[in-house]
């Protein structure tokens, strides 16, 4: 812009200037050639007195000048000439100007010289006696005279080139240092030309636009990352080779990287494991993948989807630990609860068969019978465990909860044992005081009687199990203490697991199921409450229920 | 140019990781053939091998295209000439574990004479071991590169308690000479790769401080 500028300034000058000069140049022609004719019409008119007072004489006096003056007379012929030898010259009556002041009065004429570098004026005037007198000047024509004036009309023209090249670039740059100046972030508070006044309103408009765009651009970007950056799985977007374009915090949590470091490297430097090569090789090719890797103990998830259009994938990694923990416990359980269903079946089938094939001796039918009748009953202890074991694990009891009283409640359940205790030569106490809490009746009422049913079982001859229900300040306590055979303190957290059993070849003699202390231990997960399991009297257990009120 | 140098550096670095990974699998399945008396994960230890050797040519050769095409000068010259060490020690791990493998398709024919004890955890201490000084190179991790060096004696000691033990299970019986031996020469294996991770761990180091440690010591590596 300021380079145009300084051309538009520059070349008006410069043709101003030249136009002036031109100009110049022809007034000053015009006014030499009219001096020049108003000298030659007053010599004429002094040397004319002159003649008609002392002829051929009085012109030969007269000093040399510039001006050349002839003599002629009325027939033509050159009676003197001021230049020349008056014999020699032929007849002049021809001339253009004599032949005017012969007829008339006065003549005159121009005439250009060969080279028309001059230009000779001819001024003819009759005089009283029949004679004409010509006076003429010589004068430079313009081309010549613009010729002499070349030097000086250059050294001004190039100085004034300079001087105007020199003003035209300080003009030029003064105009544009405002729009240089401009601050462009806030036009609003440019002062300018006011022709840029739209410029800047319609710069300030899409200003805030771009700004309003780029505020909004940003929200949703935070708002993704925070939706990333905060979810427990870990994802990881892939670029095409394997590059980690960006992972979020939980994913480099799980392969314990630093989230700044890894982007933009690959996949292998964040971990060396062939599942998750493996899944991302098959997502960038194309293909959904998912696997499961083990890691530091735990396993994870991985699930990788392709981004089609981008040669790209997103992996996401889930920790699963729990639920393969909880899948292994049902596999467990599953096949657990078969075997211990086929054990009693077997035996019901095996007798029913001796004696449906008649090999029983009928007096021995009603002892058959009866193991029948307790394989029977054990088989649907374990059936009604289970069930509600299973109900207990939905969560899902139908019981509302209500306020029960423990201690009466665990004297009815002791009432109702007395007599197995009794066979077992085992002596069941209650005491304590009355203690409210708020709980299921059915549940707590089967959770007291399995840890009596336990207590008793695995009791000594002659031992005893103590039930005490203590109200404290922000709990209801329930212990139950026996002097049986213990529990070994490894044991005390497996013991809650289903079907263990601490001394597997004494199950069958005691008939229990295998699920009583689950049921416990389910049971009190359902209230809240806390189990601890500690040495009781004798080398036996006490266990410890703490329910919150 | 340079950017087209940084693209190659990180080619580099990512094959390297690739072959530590591939050391990391080929040591991983020799442990578990050893420990489940299983010829066929031997097997296809064995077969990591070829592909141990394979990377460490593919490395070799882009260190070296390297070295010629672009001429690095400090870090970056210092990155390769290590990677350039570090192949070989990750090589030697690759062939030792296929070693142990050989040994183990071997012993897979008959029960052992012993339960192990010792040399599962001597071998998931080398396992770490190389697992730590692959990571120290993947992070530029200077603390758990010395962790590595370290470790070495926990390794040299189990070697010294598995030697004892088969030593005592010789006098036993000498029966039991045969697979003792062989047990023997699978610790030693053992041992010989916590060295190579040791090494691996040295030139991480000084890939990272530009210092490694047999110019620290003015002592020839072992």
């Amino acid at each position: 812009m300021t380079s145009r500028i300084f051309r538009t300034i520059l070349s008006v000058v410069l043709l101003v200037l030249v136009l002036c000069m031109g100009l110049t140049t022809w007034i000053l022609y015009t006014s030499f050639e009219d001096n020049l004719v108003t000298e030659l019409k007053s010599e004429l008119a002094y040397i004319s007195q002159g003649i008609l007072l002392g002829g051929t004489d009085y012109l030969s006096a007269l000093p040399a000048s510039s001006s050349r003056i002839t003599w002629v007379a009325a027939d033509g012929t050159v009676l003197f000439d001021s230049q020349a030898d008056a014999s020699l010259l032929e007849n002049h009556s021809g001339r253009e100007e004599i032949a005017e002041a012969l007829s008339g009065y006065e003549g005159e004429s121009y005439r250009y010289s060969e080279t028309l570098s001059e230009k000779t004026i001819y001024y003819a005037k009759r005089l009283s006696d029949g004679t004409v007198l010509r006076v003429s000047g010589t004068q430079a024509s313009v081309l010549s005279l613009l010729w002499q004036l070349l030097q000086p009309l250059l050294i001004v023209a190039l100085g004034a080139a300079l001087l105007s090249g020199v003003l035209a670039s300080k003009l030029s740059r003064r105009i544009v240092a405002p729009i240089n100046n401009l601050d462009l972030e806030h036009p609003e508070a440019c002062e300018s030309y006011d022709e840029l006044a739209p410029l800047f309103h319609k710069l300030q408009h899409q200003q805030k636009e771009i700004q309003d765009r780029i505020t909004a651009l940003r929200h949703s970007q935070n708002e993704l990352s925070a939706i990333t950056e905060n979810m427990n799985e870990g994802l990881i977007l892939l670029g095409s080779d394997e590059t980690v374009i960006s992972l979020n915090a939980s994913a480099a949590r799980v392969f314990l990287a630093d989230q700044d470091k890894i982007r933009g490297q690959n996949l292998i430097a964040l971990n060396r494991s062939e599942q998750l090569s493996l899944v991302a090789e098959q997502a960038l090719a194309g293909k959904p993948a998912s696997s499961i890797l083990n890691m530091r103990g735990r396993s994870y998830a991985l699930y990788a989807s392709p981004v089609p259009e981008q040669r790209a994938a997103v992996l996401l990694v889930l920790d699963v630990t729990e639920k393969q923990q909880a899948e292994e416990l049902r596999r467990e359980f599953s096949a657990n609860v078969s075997h211990e269903l086929k054990t009693p079946l077997t035996s019901i089938s095996g007798y029913a068969e001796i004696i449906r094939d008649g090999l029983v001796d009928p007096a021995d039918v009603p002892e058959f019978a009866g193991r029948i009748y307790a394989e029977a009953n054990r088989l649907l202890a374990l059936i009604r465990d289970i069930i509600r074991l299973s109900s207990l694990d939905e969560g899902a009891i139908g019981n509302q909860k209500e306020p029960v009283d423990l201690l009466s409640l665990c004297a009815g359940v002791c009432s109702r044992m007395q007599e197995t205790a009794e066979k077992a030569n085992v002596t069941l106490r209650v005491e304590g005081s009355t203690a409210n809490l708020f709980g299921v009746r059915a549940i707590l009422d089967e959770m007291v009687f399995n840890l009596c049913d336990n207590a008793i079982k695995y009791n000594k001859p002659g031992g005893s199990v103590t039930v005490s229900v203590r109200p404290l300040e922000d709990a209801v306590l329930l212990r139950v203490v026996d002097t049986g055979i213990g529990i070994p303190p490894e044991l005390r957290e497996k013991v809650f697991e289903r079907f263990y059993r601490v001394d597997k070849s004494h199950s069958k003699q005691t008939g229990g199921t295998g699920l009583g202390l689950s049921i416990v231990k389910h049971g009190a997960a359902y209230h809240k409450a806390s189990i601890t399991v500690t040495d009781g009297p004798e080398g036996g257990t006490c266990i410890e229920i703490r329910f919150p009120k | 140019m340079r950017k087209g140098f940084d693209a190659q550096l990180q080619a580099l670095n990512t094959e390297l990781i690739e072959m530590g990974a591939l050391i990391e699998h080929a040591i991983q399945s020799s442990v578990e053939s050893l420990i489940e008396q299983d010829a066929k994960k031997a097997r296809r230890a064995i077969a990591f091998d070829r592909e141990v050797d394979q990377k460490e040519k593919d490395i070799e050769s882009l260190c070296l295209k390297l070295l010629l095409q672009q001429q690095p000068v400090a870090r970056d010259l210092r990155l390769i000439s290590a990677v350039l060490k570090m192949i070989t020690d990750m090589e030697r791990i690759g062939d030792q574990s296929a070693d142990i493998s050989e040994i183990v398709i071997f012993l897979s024919e008959s029960p052992y004479i012993a339960p192990l004890d010792l040399l599962p955890k001597m071998a998931e201490a080398t396992v770490s071991m190389v697992t730590k000084s692959i990571d120290a190179f993947v992070k530029r991790d200077l603390a758990l590169a010395q962790s590595v060096i370290q470790a070495d004696d926990v390794v040299d000691q189990l070697f010294s308690a598995v030697r004892q033990e088969l030593i005592d299970l010789i006098r036993q019986d000498p029966a039991n000479g045969s697979q003792a031996l062989d047990f023997l020469m699978i610790a030693k294996y053992f041992e010989r790769i916590g060295d190579h991770a040791v090494n691996i761990a040295e030139w991480v180091v000084y890939a990272i401080t530009g210092v490694h440690k047999s110019n620290e010591e003015g002592r020839a590596d072992t």
